[in-house]
């Protein structure tokens, strides 16, 4: 593999390589969630999981050529923020007032 | 391209990775949002931009663009919520807690009874409606301006709008782009030591001084991605901008950083 030169398969290879390092990171996240200690911790972990996930998707961008995975991705770090935002929310009603 | 792309890319992907070993690292729930908002929104950015480049195609870049454009909206909103939602909730205490005691109120915004049409914010958002669609039929137009009605109708117009400087807007955002580079440098510093050992963590108060409550918005968001720190409250009367910083040194070094960030958003947000 000469890399000023990257094939079709290299790219392949390479997004695979990208997912998988985003999955494995993405454990982390899970490992926080489970882990807490206080809800907070685990909204920011779910939130994170989302990004890496969606980071996955728009990866895939590179190999398909198709547009299709960037929406995909924009439109699930769009759900991440709402949902965030949401359950932030939620959280200082339920405990502070 | 290609290469490019794929350097690009594997940037994000050792951001988004930095950011997950913060989560899992850091000592404590506000410390792990500052590795969660200012490392995974720029990692998640560089990947999807870097995905276009590789792909050679002007519409994934296109989105991409529009998703960092987005990230770096929100990014900052979802850290202010969860960091004064942790704060309102958890028992840390604090060396140094500017809020403790503070009276915080909400930061007022006087609707306008007028209203404001402006024929450049119209076609600008007619021309991102076709282009998401790249469809140059009327249909496509008329479709954009319907969306564009909507919007407009929805959304609450301020008092005494002041037209935005694209020259200062442009500094403003050379410089946030800067403080992105430093605080995503120091996030990876912070990981890559252990961070309990020399934490400090306070919050700290600090008075603003500009001019209108839009630019008090962008230093508000600009300080979540400076190094060390990260805002969880904004209280209206008097303008206070209260943040979270990892290793507490004084309020001294983090005000001159603000009156530089409230001297850059004045002058984004021209007098009338």
């Amino acid at each position: 593999m000469c890399l000023p030169c990257w094939g079709e398969t290299d790219v392949d290879t390479f997004v695979t390589v990208t997912q998988i390092t985003l999955g494995l990171a993405a454990l982390l996240a899970v490992a926080r969630a489970i882990k807490g200690p206080a809800i907070v911790d685990r909204i920011v972990a779910v939130d994170l999981i989302l990004l890496l996930l969606a980071a996955g998707v728009g990866a895939e961008a590179a190999r398909a050529g198709s547009e299709v995975y960037s929406a995909i991705a924009i439109v699930v770090a769009l759900i991440a923020f709402v949902g965030t935002v949401l359950v932030a929310r939620f959280v200082e009603w339920r405990d502070v007032e | 391209m290609t290469v490019l792309g794929g350097i690009v890319m594997a940037a994000g992907l050792a951001l988004s990775v930095l950011s997950a070993f913060g989560v899992w690292r850091f000592p404590t729930a506000i410390a792990r949002m500052h590795a969660a908002t200012k490392s995974a929104s720029l990692g998640l950015s560089l990947v999807v931009l870097g995905a276009g480049i590789a792909a050679s195609s002007p519409g994934i870049a296109g989105i991409g663009a529009l998703t960092t454009a987005l990230l770096f909206l929100t990014a900052p909103i979802s850290g202010h919520l969860l960091g004064r939602a942790s704060y309102l909730t958890g028992t840390e205490q604090y060396r140094f807690d500017a809020l403790e005691g503070a009276e915080t109120s909400p930061l007022e915004v006087e609707p306008s009874g007028s209203t404001d049409f402006s024929i450049t914010r119209w076609l600008g958002l007619i021309l991102v409606w076709v282009l998401l669609w790249r469809d140059f039929s009327i249909g496509s137009f008329l479709g954009g301006a319907a969306v564009t009605f909507a919007i407009e109708l929805t959304r609450r117009s301020v008092a005494s709008p002041r037209p935005v400087r694209l020259g200062a807007l442009a500094r403003f955002a050379v410089y946030y782009l800067a403080a992105l580079i430093r605080t995503n440098a120091r996030v990876a510093w912070e990981v890559a030591t252990p961070l309990q050992d020399d934490i400090d963590e306070a919050i700290v108060g600090i008075l603003l001084t500009v001019e209108s409550p839009q630019a008090a918005l962008l230093v508000a968001n600009a300080v979540t991605f400076t190094p060390g720190t990260l805002t969880i409250e904004l209280s209206g009367d008097p303008l206070t901008l209260y943040a979270h910083v990892l290793h507490f040194e004084g309020e001294a070094r983090l005000q001159s950083e603000i009156n530089r960030l409230e001297k850059l958003a004045d002058a984004v947000f021209a007098r009338r």
